[in-house]
């Protein structure tokens, strides 16, 4: 496998098949949201009303200019869809940050201090899931408007949740421990025993569950999208571009496959890197299984 | 009887805490919809209408009243089972759900059993060759499997099975030209009482690919969770026992093993089913298919609040009573809950 530059081993998680896998998978989506302007053949919002849904270039047809083919507004695939990773992964890396902090924070107190404080966030909870994802956001997205700061918030509002629950149970585990006792019998603030003693304790499952948020948020917002409640008509992402090639299914199949591959392609990233991440990470898995 | 006590008194436990997480939520849903840029009673009324008539459609919907008793009066006329009139439809939220729930739910039930087969058959299998090179193989395939949700998976099967082999249908319940009946609303249901067996399997062939695409963007989550318990379960002493007493290896993983490793599984189907639920939404919208989903994106659309308020509410009640059901169903079968 990779070798690093001085000599030195891997760091062991580093050295995951399942890792490198989904870092290579998001390595390639970031250079193609960064320098989309560059590497899309057309711009992406063009639309030459003379060639319409023109197949991809392979098929009888095909014009050159559209590697990918083109919609229904004549707009060029494969610039839409090069343009469609920077809303997908603005949106994966902002969400899942935003609901890890939220999340996190209120899984350690609550864990932390337990009593009524840890009954109250567990009742929240609970009340958060009772609302299925999907109408969750679509109906915080109805209070919030469209664009694509309110897209991250409403899936950062939606899923803190998620973190919320896993992170707590670990957190109760570790806050049983000598060394966290220890930590309050030398008189550590309440602030300082979370944050030194029991954080570095849930950061594995914390970057695991972060790297799956990640893949969970590009499929919110590709739902959201889908129904036309996520970034404006002016920008190209992914689930509009479904949406288009659902109304000209016959006409032009390959535009749906075309965005649903490459959904596919980053939520496997995120989740194979979860995968590999928890394999390495995780402090309670054998030697065994983690090969 | 002992079981049936203890269900019972599960059952009023659960009842009386929904109270409070409804209460909850419907303020929560009229909040978020309160504070939309949008104004209902300009809305229902027609374009050429002037700023006084305007000012008294709102004083007619109670808008002048502040938010929370407004609230209030939402409420009281909720217990009466109104909950208003849609603005875009121009008909009640309570029968335009009415007609639409059934077809979710049929949506829903089917699909939960799609996945529950699915998901036991796949963790049986990937418990089956645990240890082998099969089981690298196939613990890849679910990871692959886990990043397709139900709605790439529609769209998925909606191609191969709808355009490419044109082998099923793929928009709507019924095709053209078939009698409906409506007795109960669910279709499967009605058309079997009336005996209308060509409108029954018609029916049945619309829900194929929305019921397949839902039962297996779950089933992968389900296969982990059985195998991973089936694992645990054969770390106990008594797998090893019944081996002792001669008990064959089928005997032992159906009444044994099984019978402990089901029990986690159960306790996530619950938490999956009612994200299943709020996943019709999408099945339904990708197949045109008429139930809550589609009615509720047509509402947002429209941003007609009755409905959107109506349809929210509708399916945390939904995914309420499928918590209630599973952990019902989990006590039935976890001997060890039921004493006390």
């Amino acid at each position: 496998m990779l070798q690093h530059a001085k000599g030195r081993p891997l760091p062991l998680w580093l050295k995951s098949g399942r890792v490198q896998t989904g870092l290579v998978i998001i390595f390639i989506l970031a250079v193609c949201a960064i320098f989309a302007p560059y590497l899309a053949p057309n711009d992406p919002n063009e639309q030459n009303l003379l060639s319409i849904l023109t197949p991809p270039i392979w098929a009888d047809g095909g014009d050159a200019m559209f590697p990918l083919g083109t919609d229904s507004l004549g707009r060029c695939v494969l610039s839409r869809l090069i343009f469609g990773a920077r809303v997908a992964l603005t949106v994966a890396f902002s969400a899942s940050i935003g609901a890890m902090i939220i999340g996190a924070f209120f899984a350690h107190v609550a864990g932390y201090f337990g009593g009524w404080v840890d009954w109250l966030i567990g009742r929240v909870v609970e009340i958060w899931l009772s609302f299925p994802p999907v109408i969750l956001s679509l109906i915080l997205m109805v209070g919030l408007g469209t664009g694509l700061r309110n897209v991250v918030l409403a899936i950062v509002l939606v899923d803190w949740t998620r973190f919320c629950r896993v992170l707590r149970s670990e957190v109760i585990v570790l806050r049983r421990r000598d060394y966290v006792s220890a930590a309050q019998l030398v008189g550590f603030s309440h602030w300082r025993t979370i944050t030194r003693e029991i954080l570095p304790g849930t950061l594995p499952l914390l970057i695991t569950l972060m790297s799956l948020e990640m893949g969970v948020a590009i499929i919110v917002e590709a739902i959201l999208s889908f129904v036309g409640m996520s970034v404006g008509s002016e920008t190209a992402a992914w689930g509009q571009m479904i949406a288009d090639a659902r109304q000209n299914i016959y006409d032009a199949p390959f535009n749906l496959i075309a965005p649903i591959f490459a959904i596919f392609f980053a939520v496997f990233g995120f989740n194979i890197l979860g995968d590999g991440l928890r394999r390495t990470l995780d402090t309670r898995l054998t030697q065994t299984e983690r090969t | 009887m002992r079981m049936f006590a203890t269900i019972a008194k599960l059952l009023v436990k659960r009842v009386i805490t929904a109270i409070p997480i409804l209460l909850i939520v419907s303020a929560l849903l009229f909040c978020i919809l309160r504070i939309l840029p949008v104004d209902p009673a300009a809305m229902s009324l027609p374009p050429n209408a002037t700023v006084e008539e305007v000012e008294a459609m709102r004083k007619e919907m109670g808008l002048d009243r502040p938010v929370g008793e407004q609230y209030g009066i939402w409420l009281g006329k909720l217990m009466e089972g109104d909950i208003g009139r849609s603005i875009h439809f121009r008909q009640d939220v309570t029968s335009l759900i009415g007609s639409t729930l059934p077809a979710t739910i049929e949506l829903a039930v089917i699909a939960m059993m799609v996945a529950t087969v699915f998901g036991l058959a796949g963790g049986l299998f990937l418990f089956y060759v645990r240890g082998t090179r099969a089981e690298a193989v196939m613990d890849f395939f679910s990871i692959l499997l886990l990043s397709l949700p139900e709605f790439l998976w529609s769209l998925f099967l909606l191609l191969i099975f709808g355009v490419f082999f044109e082998v099923l249908p793929f928009t709507g319940r019924l095709s053209p030209g078939f009698e409906r009946p409506v007795i109960t609303g669910f279709l499967l249901l009605d058309s079997l009482i009336t005996g209308n067996l060509p409108t029954f399997f018609n029916a049945l062939e619309h829900m194929i690919l929305p019921c397949l695409a839902l039962g297996i963007a779950l089933s992968p989550s389900l296969m982990r969770v059985l195998r991973s318990s089936l694992l645990d379960a054969y770390q106990d002493d008594y797998i090893q026992q019944a081996r002792l007493r001669g008990l064959s290896e089928k005997r032992i993983l159906i009444r044994h093993g099984l019978k402990n490793a089901i029990l986690p599984t159960l306790s996530l189907m619950g938490v999956q089913f009612g994200f299943l639920f709020g996943g019709t939404l999408l099945v339904e919208i990708i197949y045109s298919y008429p139930g809550m989903g589609n009615l509720m994106v047509d509402a947002i659309r429209n941003a007609d609040l009755p409905i959107i308020q109506g349809a929210g509410l509708t399916y945390c009640v939904a995914v309420l009573v499928i918590s209630i059901v599973v952990d019902s169903l989990y006590l039935i079968l976890n001997p060890k809950l039921r004493v006390r």
